[in-house]
């Protein structure tokens, strides 16, 4: 094509490309210019004043793949950060959280926290929502020397990266997903080895660290038990259509189905499925998805969601006062009613509380100090519960409970482990409503 | 005389992009840069093939993210640490290389769409192989070694190799363009069946332009991977990746170089630019984004570079008498060929 | 394992009905006009949310729905080509439209994104999880009704390009736009209208994809490339090829299902490349409509 372009025309393209990227950044960069001092060991800039906020910095997946999930992880850092400014804040300063959407994007995911640290000079940083994003994210912070709080990359990923093996900034306040179905596993071995071996389970997972590891670990705990296992394959994450497999399931009629399910999609699918083929599992689990409060119930419906169940750490009738507070005060602010309340929130404002009390036990921001104090084997409280970190920065001390719809959807209780506030199992599930 | 300025303006663009680094220290600004020549690289190495022959793919991601994991699995199985990862480097080109001939030689030999349309199956299937293989680490992906260097050199060093691999990038392609290799790759742009009626191998011209396209582009992949420190299927494999590509290179201007790499300098930044802003983020900055791109379309619908030569050449040939050139009005692809004042560049 | 197969392929064909349906418009819009619409998976989820919003708001049935939304659609796509594309002119016009309708793409799922929230929902009539005993198995009445109204709209565009004025002049310029031109045939509106049965058809597929996926606004990027491939190994243009190639699809992947789900669709695109390269107008296409 025409070689007899002026050279004028074609260098001045690329001259006024970089002048345009050179303007762009540095215009964006306005509040940093060559301060490059930048060490490892230090937070944010001398924020000396007792009067100037604290500033925090996060990036959530806002739009995207994992919007549903990012947005409701911003409600529980908003709520927080109100309450937290409404006690008068955190050693007499008030907090201001910054969020960026990251697009469920890992180039954006680590381009928003390099503005955040490096630019606006947070003191502070939460996590974003994922294991994908987890890890570049956590890689940033530990360059920088921040610690990396955050509720929702508990993927044996995320703890197994070089950064975190280096600098162990990386701590996981939620529960850690492998062991999350034990006592599912329990209330079945509770049922005593003649019934045991009377039943049968399938085993259908999505291709994903999140959940395939704990529906793996259930399959082999649960054949030890003498169940027999009729069904077990390994799914792609986005199938053009989730009915093959739901199908094939239904087919072989198991009694027991433990689903391993990322998202609320991958569960209505499943469920749709299994009422179109007028199979109803005597007892169905998903790995994510029934905790997801409202966003579940609209989605496949509050009848149907009757007998299902999830494993969590957390849920909103849980019998803690803050975790109380928090619900009705996210009632109050965004409707619905108090079962409608995504397990995401619990995850990111436990987030606030353990920086939060971090900060208040060393006296000051120093992220370093943060660091060394959340490795210390001291226990925190938070809407979660308990919280204490081992080596890798994952909570060793979260409490796995299996939750369950009842009363026409309307009720999500804690089923197990029995005892305590725990409801009775609906042990078999009621057939789908039409 | 001519040839000095036009290579007096490239040298002071080098300049400028060395200093740049330097200048602007701060970690979050040397991002943008690296981000960019990551982006640009690849964009050039997709001109190499794609702005030569015509044939639009939408496959890159298959190198992009081959020698990314080639680069994971060889640095856990080999053991290698520090800074001797970037020794791995030339390995990367060479699986991109490797995985580019069977790959050309199923895909080449179909035209256009149905092209088009392989690319993003082989994509697909290399999607699913990173999930599936045993060694790939399936879901959980692979990470990278580690770099113990601090945030400021950290991006530092990462802007120089990236802007090596774009500088080495745009080499390869400006030599390919002057060269009678390159020749025939347009030749076959321009009409395929005339160029081997006039002796072109057009299957191994093609080929050698994918190949030379695919090492370049995992080299980046594997280049982007350690600046990031972990791959997984899906953005190692990112089925956005090929389209992103693309709008830049027509953004900058199909069939030229510095259209590539202008493409990938404005949109890069701009987008992650954008998220970092409060006011947009969330759904809005796609909006904006959406709008931006129509506009830009709609005012200069060949891309930047050529409208941006056509308005210099107005605005130098004011006062002239009018030349008009010898157009042909004929199908669409000659029709364009013909107009070659004011045409994308040659390279 | 006969029962087993069995059921997978009358899967792959009532879900292939419902990917035919989102796919007879890309195959309408790309063999008419060259170009390839990046906007049509979010276009189907436009189609979905709308049907969502007429069944919720107004408790009108989302198949009567239709009879709203495709008129609907219609205009809509008609007012994106006058907008965008019908202002590109020149040789790099094919090139160009992918970045128009990418944008479209973009600004679309901004505005659903705004308007709706990230929750996904699904449509849910009562009858959405009735099904039908036959064969030893069951099927669900909206997958029958999905396929009724794929082949219907298939019928139904097949007699508008055969057997009415308008499908001949749309024919004419899926052979040759300036032989077209000259003997009189308003390319411009043919190309307008065509536009807009392509994205009106689509307001079926959203119908039919809402009520058997939860969706929202993000999930259109992962139809669109699944969409292309099927116009394309269903032939360029070819409306019962896009059904054809959609059921060949979905059936492939649920037999393949039964043994390895997560091989299911590299198998399919395989099997793509394999019959691509054989026959490149794909399996019902015309030898080269247009030159290859």
């Amino acid at each position: 094509m025409g070689a007899n372009l002026p050279w004028f025309s074609k260098n001045a393209a690329a001259l006024g490309a970089v002048a345009l990227s050179v303007g762009v950044l540095a215009a964006c960069s306005s509040s940093s210019s060559s301060s490059s001092a930048v060490s490892t060991t230090s937070s944010g800039a001398a924020s000396g004043s007792s009067s100037a906020p604290i500033t925090i910095g996060a990036s959530l997946s806002l739009t995207g793949d994992f919007s549903t999930d990012g947005q409701a992880f911003q409600k529980g850092y908003n709520l927080w950060v109100k309450d937290v400014n409404a006690a008068g804040g955190i050693l007499g300063r008030q907090v201001k959280l910054t969020v960026l959407d990251d697009k469920s994007d890992p180039n954006q995911v680590v381009t928003n926290y390099q503005t955040l640290i490096n630019t606006d000079h947070v003191d502070l940083t939460f996590g974003p929502f994922s294991s994908l994003l987890t890890g570049p994210a956590s890689a940033v912070a530990a360059r920088n020397g921040y610690a990396f709080v955050e509720g929702a990359g508990g993927a044996p990923s995320v703890f197994d990266t070089p950064s975190n093996q280096a600098d162990h900034n990386t701590f996981d306040v939620s529960l850690p997903v492998a062991e999350e179905l034990m006592p599912f596993v329990s209330y079945i071995q509770s049922l005593g080895p003649a019934k045991d071996k009377t039943l049968t389970a399938a085993f259908p997972s999505a291709d994903d660290p999140f959940a395939s590891p704990p529906v793996q670990l259930a399959e082999a705990k649960l054949k030890a038990l003498g169940v027999q296992v009729v069904y077990s394959k390994v799914f792609p994450e986005e199938s053009s259509s989730y009915k093959p497999q739901a199908d094939n399931v239904a087919a072989k009629k198991p009694d027991i189905v433990v689903l391993g399910s990322t998202d609320v999609p991958t569960v209505a699918a499943f469920m749709s499925e299994f009422a179109q083929d007028h199979f109803t599992p005597k007892m169905f689990i998903a790995a994510a998805g029934p905790d997801q409060g409202a966003a579940f119930t609209k989605a496949v419906g509050a009848g149907n969601a009757t007998g299902m169940m999830v494993p969590n750490g957390w849920y909103p009738s849980y019998n803690n006062a803050e975790s109380q507070k928090m619900v009705s005060e996210y009632v109050q602010q965004y409707g619905g009613s108090a079962s409608g309340v995504n397990a995401d929130v619990a995850e990111a404002y436990a987030v606030g509380q353990v920086v939060q009390q971090a900060i208040t036990a060393n006296g000051s921001v120093d992220n370093a100090k943060i660091i060394s104090y959340l490795h210390s084997g001291v226990t925190l409280q938070t809407v979660q519960g308990t919280v204490k970190f081992d080596s890798l920065g994952e909570n060793s001390s979260a409490a796995a409970f299996v939750f369950q719809w009842q009363n026409n959807g309307s009720k999500y209780v804690q089923v197990l482990p029995t005892g305590g506030v725990s409801v009775p199992i609906i042990a078999t599930k009621p057939a789908w409503a039409r | 005389m001519e040839t000095l300025v036009k290579g007096g303006g490239l040298i002071v663009l080098l300049v400028l992009a060395v200093l740049f680094p330097q200048v602007f220290a701060n970690p979050a600004v040397t991002n943008y840069g690296i981000l960019a020549l990551i982006f640009a690289t690849a964009a050039v190495a997709w001109h190499i093939f794609a702005g030569n022959t015509g044939y639009i793919s939408l496959g890159q991601a298959v190198f992009y993210g081959s020698g990314a994991y080639a680069m994971g699995v060889a640095a856990r199985d080999w053991h290698v640490q520090g800074t001797s990862v970037f020794e791995l480097l030339p390995l990367s080109g060479a699986v991109g290389a490797a995985i580019a001939i069977p790959f050309g030689l199923i895909a080449l030999r179909v035209r256009r769409h149905t092209f088009i349309v392989v690319t993003i199956a082989v994509f697909f299937i290399f999607q699913l192989m990173a999930f599936n293989f045993w060694f790939t680490g399936g879901s959980s992906g692979l990470g990278s070694p580690f770099l113990s260097w601090a945030p400021v050199p950290y991006n530092q060093n990462f802007y120089y190799i990236a802007l090596a691999c774009t500088v080495g990038s745009v080499v390869v392609a400006w030599l390919i363009g002057r060269s009678r290799f390159g020749l025939q790759l347009r030749a076959i742009r321009d009409d395929e069946d005339r160029a081997r009626g006039l002796g072109v191998k057009a299957m191994r011209v093609k080929l050698a332009a994918f190949t030379i396209s695919g090492a370049i582009t995992a080299i980046i992949g594997a280049v982007w991977f350690y600046y990031l420190n972990q791959v997984h299927p899906q953005t190692g494999f990112n089925p956005l990746f090929d389209l992103t590509l693309v709008l830049m290179v027509f953004l900058g201007g199909f069939g030229s170089i510095s259209g590539a790499v202008l493409g990938a300098l404005i949109i890069e930044p701009l987008t992650q630019w954008m998220n970092t802003q409060p006011a947009f983020s969330g759904s809005i900055s796609e909006v904006i984004i959406g709008a931006i791109l129509l506009l830009v379309v709609l005012f200069m619908p060949r891309g930047i570079v050529p409208t941006g030569g056509e308005f210099i050449t107005k605005i130098r040939t004011r006062g002239r008498p009018a030349v008009i050139p010898a157009t042909t009005i004929g199908p669409a692809s000659s029709a364009s060929s013909a107009s070659s004042v004011s045409s994308g560049d040659a390279r | 394992m006969a029962r087993e197969i069995t059921q997978a392929i009358v899967n792959g064909i009532l879900v292939g009905g419902v990917y035919a349906l989102m796919a007879v418009g890309l195959t309408l819009i790309f063999g008419v006009l060259d170009i390839i619409n990046i906007a049509q998976g979010v276009l189907v989820i436009l189609g979905a949310y709308l049907s969502y919003s007429l069944f919720t708001k107004a408790g009108i049935d989302p198949f009567l729905g239709l009879l709203i939304t495709i008129p609907a659609m219609f205009i809509i796509g008609v007012v994106i080509h006058w907008a965008f594309i019908s202002r590109l002119r020149g040789g790099e016009r094919t090139s160009m439209t992918l970045l128009v309708t990418y944008a479209v793409a973009l600004i679309i799922e901004g505005i659903l994104f705004k308007i709706y929230g990230a929750d996904n929902v699904q449509i849910s009539p009562k009858y959405v999880n009735s099904s039908v005993h036959i064969l030893g198995f069951y099927v669900g009445w909206v997958y029958i009704w999905g396929f009724i109204l794929a082949v219907a709209l298939v019928a139904v565009v097949y007699v508008l390009l055969y057997r009415t004025r308008f499908g001949r002049s749309v024919r004419a310029v899926m052979q040759d736009e300036t032989a077209a031109r000259l003997v009189g045939i308003s390319v411009n509106r043919v190309a307008a209208f065509t536009f807009g049965i392509g994205v009106a058809v689509t307001a079926a597929g959203g119908v039919v994809f809402g009520a058997t996926n939860a969706f929202n606004a993000n999930s259109g990027y992962d139809l669109i490339s699944r969409l292309l491939s099927i116009v394309i190994l269903g032939g360029l243009g070819s409306v019962g090829g896009a059904l054809g190639a959609s059921v060949f699809m979905l059936t492939m992947e649920s037999v393949v299902t039964i043994w390895q789900p997560t091989w299911a669709v590299a198998v399919y695109y395989a099997a793509l490349v394999i019959v691509l390269v054989y026959r490149p107008t794909g399996l019902f296409g015309r030898k080269a409509v247009r030159a290859q």
